[in-house]
């Protein structure tokens, strides 16, 4: 138990001396701890208005709150077990520390937990901090008092670290198994599996069942759909189950979904600690391995000197570089897998909305379900944002110095990692937002009005994650995927957020006049088009502000850095 | 105190360190010399455990490194060519945290980091952040965490890179005093200069095969130079063994 807590000690204490004698002043610790907590105390407000509003269906309120709370939980689920594969492989395989402490009599034990310790908060943190205004909203609504909170205070380690003991199994397996020369084989794997376990877990959760209550025969037999989980293996099913009894003052056998939480919470960290007894000096013998050389190709180049003649050699030379760093870094491109999943599960839940099934008119929904569409999506884009946009700057890591000496303005080194995040983040935006209103065969000038508002909202959440990827710099990462989830990553999400939830506001009113117009009329004339102009403008000046103001802010803050 | 038992290394198809047999006793330095991709780094990096030999024995101090490494580690003081220290750490902090991984009482500790701190001339750093420290110093600060637990072996690759004549000075003669009062050290190095001066035995790794080993005289006798330095008699093996893999 003392190696586990002494082999975690230079986490808490790189942290407590970051915190005490880092460089950033009191003043903007503050205001950021000020924004956090708006952003906290918006999730909490979002979430009890929508469950206040499902308390007003009649009889089915605690019901639809329940699938709410699973699908919620799923969710966590899903995005834990991935992030857990990544930072497994890095705090097991990958880590810059792990020489030092191999070279010293710790046993394989005391390191194994510590890991797992450190892979659960490293993955969690943000689950963690996302979760309990929705709790607190739950409680706030539903009652539950002090069991409420003590329940989740039990229930949510146990919660956490089920997927971090499966994603370190899996992890040890794959780089056990594989003939793994090459460690960017496992996280292709990992890529996939994560792939193949996200689209199942949202599949299992059928949300489209909410909307279809005849398909079940009677309205009892509804709700008595609604009110059991449509996967009963998973912790998040269990963890609802537990959640929902005090909750909703329902019959379910707490104790005994517990028992399989706490059992499970206890069985699989033991497990993956014999497995990794067994595999381990194997597996991080491999891993040293996999550090060769590669084939080179030359048409990759070619493809990238066409694509970025347009910009000055300058530039283009950082963009270039940029590109093959990307694609020969590992923990960068096996991102794209979860973007892939992302984008699949995004545009089958369109494919699958029951819309013929609304009260409301078809074109009235489609349209309103088109708007909302428009926020899902930006988060969608600023998720990705944070993944690639804000590392940008840090990724230039310890060679920060060649650019600091070279005959270049910093300028122009944003504007670089500017354009290059903002070209796929733009087709990406589009895509999402072309598809998903083809699939709900939304009017044209919804269309129109989509593919614009998102063009804007690119150029702010492009913006957003690289000025404030400038402006919380890691030039000493251990490794890429740690970047994102550092406080500065967690403050760009919440910019970048606020930024989509305020370009949709001002575009709510007219959407919902025009919208209206339909239900009444059948149609919108030209000229009452016009109405969404202003609102369009106020965007398109929100946007340079956006743009202009997070820029500015890295800048001012990579010209100020004296050391690094 | 340090065997190497048909120590092989493959990655693939290629072997790293191929049949390595090589017998450091107590209180001598041995100096391990190669040109670069040799595989010193490999054959450190397997004696410390952080490689699994593909076959072949390590034994430190009479612990198998695959079967004991806990125990054979526990003796081992290790200098990496690259050397990882928490920036975020203070050199104290650092200090503390590897010397209670080898189990060091915590009074005896404190003495042991004093002592050391002010050997090498750190004190008045111990309470900075690593971060602020040069490159020199944190070479020096990850000698102090090498030796913070008095280890009967010092296993230690190219310790010489970035320091200044003074502290190559410290170090040579630190080494030749743990040498004397029986620290068996096994020192991997670019620099003749440094193996000529303070290593007992020699030992030159080409193509991850041991091509001489023995005391100065005895590399000597091995090749014939064309004065007697043992810059010319190293060039002089590694080039014949060039030859030698060029036409078999």
């Amino acid at each position: 138990m003392t190696s586990i807590a002494l082999l975690l000690s230079p986490v808490w204490l790189s942290w407590k001396n970051s915190f005490f004698r880092g460089r950033s002043s009191w003043t903007r610790r503050l205001l950021l701890g000020f924004f956090a907590l708006l952003f906290w105390l918006g999730t909490y407000i979002v979430i009890r208005r929508v469950l206040r509003y499902f308390e007003t269906v009649y009889d089915l309120g605690p019901a639809l709150a329940y699938q709410l709370l699973l699908i919620i939980l799923l969710t966590f689920l899903s995005m834990l077990l991935f992030s857990n594969l990544v930072a497994s492989l890095s705090t097991f395989f990958l880590a810059a520390d792990l020489d030092l402490v191999h070279g010293t009599p710790v046993s394989h034990g005391s390191f194994f937990y510590a890991r797992l310790i450190n892979t659960t908060i490293n993955s969690s943190w943000m689950v963690l901090f996302f979760s309990l205004p929705i709790f607190a909203a739950y409680g706030s609504v539903f009652g539950g008092g002090v069991t409420l909170y003590f329940l989740v205070a039990v229930i949510l380690p146990l919660f956490l670290v089920i997927p971090a003991a499966i994603g370190i199994l899996i992890t040890h397996l794959l780089v056990y198994c594989l003939p793994a020369r090459r460690i960017r084989d496992i996280l292709f794997f990992i890529g996939l599996i994560a792939f193949v376990v996200m689209y199942f877990l949202f599949r299992f959760s059928q949300p489209e069942r909410l909307v279809q209550p005849e398909s079940f025969g009677s309205f009892i037999n509804f709700l008595g759909a609604m009110e059991t989980p449509s996967s009963p293996f998973l912790p998040s099913s269990w963890s609802a189950e537990i959640l929902a009894g005090t909750l909703f003052s329902r019959d379910t056998a707490q104790g005994f979904f517990f028992a399989l939480l706490s059992s499970y919470a206890l069985f699989l960290p033991v497990a993956a600690s014999w497995v990794s007894g067994a595999v381990y000096l194997e597996g991080w013998s491999k891993a040293q391995e996999s550090r060769q050389g590669r084939r080179k190709h030359d048409w990759p180049d070619r493809i990238l000197n066409v694509l970025t003649r347009p910009f000055s050699p300058i530039l283009r030379a950082l963009m270039v570089k940029d590109v093959k760093t990307f694609l020969r870094d590992t923990t960068q491109w096996s991102q794209l897998f979860l973007l892939v999943a992302l984008i699949v599960v995004y545009l089958y839940n369109f494919k699958v909305l029951p819309l013929d099934r609304s009260p409301m008119p078809a074109g009235v929904i489609r349209t309103i379900v088109s708007f909302a569409n428009l926020a899902l999506a930006g988060f969608v884009l600023s998720a990705v944002a944070i993944r690639f946009a804000f590392p940008a700057v840090s990724l230039e890591g310890k060679a920060f110095w060649i650019l600091q000496s070279s005959p270049m303005s910093l300028g122009a080194l944003l504007w670089s990692k500017f354009w290059l995040n903002f070209v796929p983040l733009l087709l990406l935006g589009e895509l999402l937002v072309f598809l998903s209103n083809l699939l709900l065969q939304v009017p044209a000038w919804m269309m129109i009005l989509s593919l614009v508002t998102m063009g804007l909202m690119t150029f702010g959440i492009a913006a957003i994650g690289v000025g404030l990827g400038a402006l919380y710099p890691n030039f000493n990462f251990e490794n890429a995927a740690e970047i994102p989830t550092s406080f500065g990553g967690a403050v760009c999400m919440i910019f970048s957020v606020a930024f989509i939830a305020l370009a949709v506001m001002i575009e709510a009113w007219p959407i919902y006049a025009l919208t209206m117009r339909t239900l009444y009329r059948g149609t919108v004339t030209t000229p009452e088009l016009s109405l969404i102009v202003p609102s369009l403008l106020i965007v398109l000046a929100l946007t340079i502000v956006a743009v202009a103001l997070s820029l500015r802010l890295g800048l001012k803050n990579l010209e100020s850095m004296k050391e690094l | 105190m340090i065997q190497l038992i048909n120590l092989t290394k493959h990655y693939g198809n290629l072997a790293a360190v191929d049949d390595l047999n090589i017998e450091v006793p107590a209180g001598q330095i041995f100096g391990f010399l190669g040109p670069n991709g040799a595989g010193k780094t490999t054959t450190i990096r397997t004696m410390m455990g952080i490689l699994k030999p593909t076959s072949g024995q390590v034994l430190l101090g009479q612990h198998d490194m695959l079967r004991e490494p806990e125990k054979a580690k526990a003796i081992c003081g290790f200098i990496p060519d690259r050397p990882f220290i928490y920036e975020k750490l203070s050199g104290h902090e650092f200090l503390e945290f590897v010397g209670k991984l080898h189990r060091v009482e915590t009074t005896r500790l404190k003495d042991r980091i004093a002592e050391m701190l002010q050997l090498l001339e750190l004190t008045s750093w111990k309470d900075e952040l690593v971060e602020s420290y040069s490159h020199g110093m944190k070479q020096r600060l990850v000698v102090c965490a090498a030796l913070v637990h008095q280890p009967r072996i010092l296993i230690i690759d190219e310790p010489m890179v970035g320091m200044d004549p003074k502290g190559a000075r410290t170090l040579k003669d630190l080494f030749r005093a743990l040498a004397a009062n029986g620290t068996t050290i096994f020192l991997s190095t670019h620099s003749i200069a440094v193996a000529e001066e303070i290593c007992h035995r020699i030992g030159i790794i080409q193509k991850g095969r041991l091509i001489a080993c023995g005391t100065m005289a005895e590399i000597h006798r091995q090749a014939s130079p064309a004065d007697g330095s043992l810059e010319s008699v190293f060039l002089e093996l590694t080039r014949d063994q060039e030859r030698d893999n060029d036409h078999p």
